[in-house]
C-alpha cells in the first residue's frame, strides 16, 4: 500500500452520529432484543414449565434422548444456516435425509448379505450416506449456478426428486437386512451423551467457528449481504455457493446415516417434514431469511427449543400434534422479532 | 499533465453491442498517473458499459485494453482488481452485515499464521487496525471500525467504499457516481479522497453527473454521446454551460485526437 501522509484524519461524520446520547437505554434494548438471550429465556421457561407439569422431564435420561432428537436436526440446520446467510434456501435436506439413509441401507444390506464383516459394511454405509448427500448438494448447486434457478425452486425441485426417488426404490416400504451390530452402535453413552450426539457437538463448534471466524463464513455474509459487492471485491459468488450447498448436501447425508443407525433400517418416510424444522431452528435461531445474518449458536439453541417442545408435548402427554402449532408461534415470534430489530438497522 | 508521458491505462477503438443496441463504438480514452479524469455524458451515452469494460465485468467486442503499455484482456473483475485497478460501481455498495474493517478487506483477508491460517481462519485483529490505518491515511476517519457498515449513516459507507478502494489501487481508480445521494459536506470531503488518490499517483476516472463536482476536481473531461466520445479536453477548456452543452449535444464539437 503506498503512503500518503500530507492528509490529516478527520471525522467524516455527517448524520451518522445517531447513538450517543442514550447509550445505555440502547444498551439495555440490546440486550433485551438480543437473540442469544431471548432464546436461552425461552428454553429455560419451556424446561421450566414441562418439569412443573412432569417432574420426570428434568432427567438425565430425558436429557439424553432429547439430545438424540437434537443430533440430526442439528446437523440439517448447521447446513441449512450457511444457506440461508448466503440469501439462499435448502428445501431439499429432508429427502436428501432420506435418500442418503435408502441408498446406504441397500448398500449395507447388499454387504451383509454377502458376508462382509458388520464394522466394514457400516463404513462404508456411512461414505455411501455422505457421498448421496453431497451429490444432491452439488445437483442443487448446479442447478443454481448454471440453470440459473432461484434457490427455492431447484431445491424443491431435487426436494420431489429425492422423496419420490426413495419411494420407487424402496416401493414404500423399509429396507432392512443390514448389519446386525448397527442397531446398538448409536447407543453407547457417555453420561448423557450418546457418541454420534458427541460427534454433532463437534461439528457444530466446527462449524460455527468456521461460519463467524474463517474466510469461508466470511464470504458467507458478504454473499448473502450484497451478492454484488461481493462479485465488485472479486469473490467467485457461484464457486462459493456450490460449496455452501454441497455442505448443507453433506450435511444432509450424514444425518441419513444417523437416522438410519436410530432406526436399524432405511425408510423411505425418515427424513420427511425434517427441511422444515431445519429452517425452522435457523429462523428462530436469528437468521434472516434474506441472508447476510445469523449466528450458528442461536441455530443450535433454536434447534434444542424445537426437540424440547417436541419432547415436553410428549411427556405431560398432549396430543404431539400441537407441535406444529407450538413451531409456528415460534418462527412468527422470531421473525415479528427480526422486524423490530430492523427498526434499528435498515440495511442498503 | 505531461500529455508526452505514456499512459498508465489505455483503451483503443473498443466497442461493445449488446444485441443490436450499440453501447460503445470505437471509444479511445487515455489516463495517466496522477491525473483525474471527468467522465461524462447523459444517460445512456455509455458510461456505465466503459466503466465495467475498464473494471474488467464485461468484455468488449473490439479493441484493446493496455495497462502500462501491455495489452490485457480481462476476465471477470478479479483479474482487473489484481491488476491494481479498482472500481467503485454506482451503487454497489457494501456488505452490510460486516464490519467496516471487513468490507475494507473484503477478497483480500489477511489470515492467522501457521496451520490456522491454513484452514482458513482470519486475523480479525489485525484487519480492524490495519484497515482503520489504512481509512485515516486517506483522509477518512470511521469511529470504529468494528461496527458493521448497517450500521453507519449514507456518507459514511460512501466513504469507507471509497477509501478502501483509494487505499488497494496501484494505478488506476474508477469512481462511478460516488458522490451521489450525498450532502455538500460529504460530497466535498469525497472530492477530497479524489484528490489525495491523485496525489498517491493514481489515474483516477471519476464519473459524475453533477457537473461542478467534475470541473472542481478533475484535469481533463471526456464527454461520451450516444457511445461515442465526442470531446476529450484539458478542464480548463470548459465552464459549466460548454460542458452542458457539449453533453446535450447543442454544441456541436469534433473529438479532440
Amino acid at each position: 500500500m503506498v503512503k500518503v501522509d500530507t492528509v490529516a484524519a478527520k471525522e467524516l461524520t455527517g448524520s451518522g452520529s445517531a447513538g450517543g446520547a442514550n447509550r445505555s437505554g440502547a444498551t439495555l434494548r440490546r440486550v433485551l432484543v438480543n437473540q442469544q438471550f431471548l432464546l436461552i429465556v425461552v428454553l429455560v421457561a419451556m424446561i421450566a414449565g414441562f418439569s412443573a407439569l412432569n417432574e420426570n422431564f428434568l432427567s438425565i435420561g430425558t436429557f439424553g434422548n432429547i439430545l438424540v432428537q437434537w443430533a440430526p436436526l442439528a446437523l440439517l440446520a448447521i447446513g441449512e444456516t450457511f444457506v440461508i446467510v448466503s440469501g439462499g434456501i435448502d428445501l431439499s435436506v429432508g429427502s436428501t435425509v432420506t435418500i442418503s439413509g435408502v441408498v446406504s441401507a441397500f448398500a449395507m444390506a447388499g454387504l451383509t448379505g454377502a458376508g462382509v464383516p458388520d464394522p466394514v459394511a457400516i463404513t462404508i454405509g456411512a461414505v455411501v450416506a455422505a457421498a448421496v448427500g453431497l451429490t444432491v448438494g452439488l445437483v442443487n448447486a448446479a442447478l443454481i449456478n448454471f440453470a440459473k434457478l432461484v434457490p427455492f425452486v431447484a431445491t424443491l425441485a431435487t426436494l420431489g426428486a429425492g422423496a419420490g426417488l426413495a419411494l420407487v426404490l424402496t416401493k414404500g416400504g423399509p429396507v432392512s437386512g443390514g448389519p446386525p451390530s448397527a442397531i446398538g452402535l448409536a447407543n453407547v453413552w457417555l453420561g448423557p451423551f450418546s457418541w454420534p450426539v458427541l460427534i454433532v457437538i463437534v461439528i457444530v463448534v466446527i462449524a460455527g467457528l468456521y461460519l463467524h471466524k474463517s474466510l469461508f463464513g466470511r464470504y458467507t455474509f458478504a454473499i448473502g449481504g450484497n451478492a454484488f459487492a461481493a462479485t465488485a471485491a472479486g469473490i467467485s459468488v457461484k464457486k462459493h455457493l456450490t460449496k455452501v450447498y454441497a455442505l448443507s448436501g453433506l450435511l444432509a447425508g450424514i444425518a441419513g446415516m444417523a437416522l438410519y443407525l436410530q432406526l436399524g433400517s432405511g425408510s423411505p418416510s425418515a427424513g420427511a417434514g425434517n427441511e422444515l424444522q431445519a429452517i425452522a431452528a435457523v429462523v428462530i435461531g436469528g437468521a434472516s431469511l434474506t441472508g447476510g445474518v445469523g449466528r450458528m449458536s442461536g441455530t443450535v439453541l433454536g434447534a434444542l427449543i424445537l426437540t424440547v417442545v417436541t419432547s415436553g408435548l410428549l411427556v405431560i402427554n398432549i396430543d404431539p400434534n400441537w407441535n406444529q402449532v407450538v413451531v409456528a408461534i415460534l418462527i412468527a415470534a422470531a421473525v415479528a422479532l427480526q422486524a423490530l430489530r430492523g427498526v434499528h438497522r435498515r440495511i442498503k | 499533465m505531461t500529455e508526452t508521458a505514456a499512459p498508465i491505462y489505455e483503451v483503443r477503438n473498443v466497442s461493445k453491442n449488446y444485441g443490436s443496441v450499440v453501447a460503445l463504438e470505437n471509444v479511445s480514452l487515455q489516463i495517466h498517473a496522477g491525473e483525474v479524469i471527468g467522465l461524462v455524458g447523459d444517460n445512456g451515452a455509455g458510461k456505465s458499459t466503459l466503466v465495467k469494460v475498464l473494471s474488467g465485468a464485461h468484455q468488449p467486442d473490439g479493441g484493446q485494453i493496455l495497462l502500462d503499455g501491455i495489452e490485457r484482456h480481462w476476465h471477470s473483475p478479479h483479474g482487473a482488481l489484481q491488476a491494481g485497478i479498482e472500481t467503485l460501481y454506482q451503487d454497489s455498495g457494501l456488505a452490510p452485515n460486516l464490519t467496516v474493517s471487513s468490507n475494507v478487506f473484503l477478497g483480500r483477508e489477511l489470515k492467522v499464521p501457521g496451520i490456522l491460517g491454513r484452514l482458513g481462519f482470519l486475523s480479525q485483529k489485525k484487519m480492524d487496525t490495519v484497515a482503520h490505518e489504512d481509512l485515516d491515511r486517506v483522509g477518512i476517519g470511521v469511529a470504529a471500525s468494528d461496527r458493521t457498515v448497517a450500521e453507519l449513516s449514507g456518507g459514511q459507507r460512501q466513504a469507507v467504499a471509497i477509501g478502501r478502494a483509494v487505499s488497494w489501487a496501484r494505478k488506476v481508480i474508477i469512481l462511478d457516481e460516488p458522490t451521489n445521494h450525498l450532502g455538500a459536506r460529504q460530497a466535498n470531503e469525497v472530492l477530497d479522497v479524489i484528490r489525495v488518490a491523485k496525489a498517491k499517483g493514481l489515474g483516477v476516472i471519476f464519473i459524475s453527473h453533477t457537473l461542478p463536482h467534475v470541473l472542481q476536481v478533475t484535469d481533463r473531461i471526456v464527454v461520451l454521446r450516444l457511445g461515442k466520445i465526442v470531446r476529450d479536453a484539458p478542464t480548463s477548456e470548459f465552464d459549466a454551460e460548454k460542458l452542458l452543452g457539449t453533453i446535450t449535444g447543442l454544441i456541436g464539437s469534433a473529438p479532440s485526437a
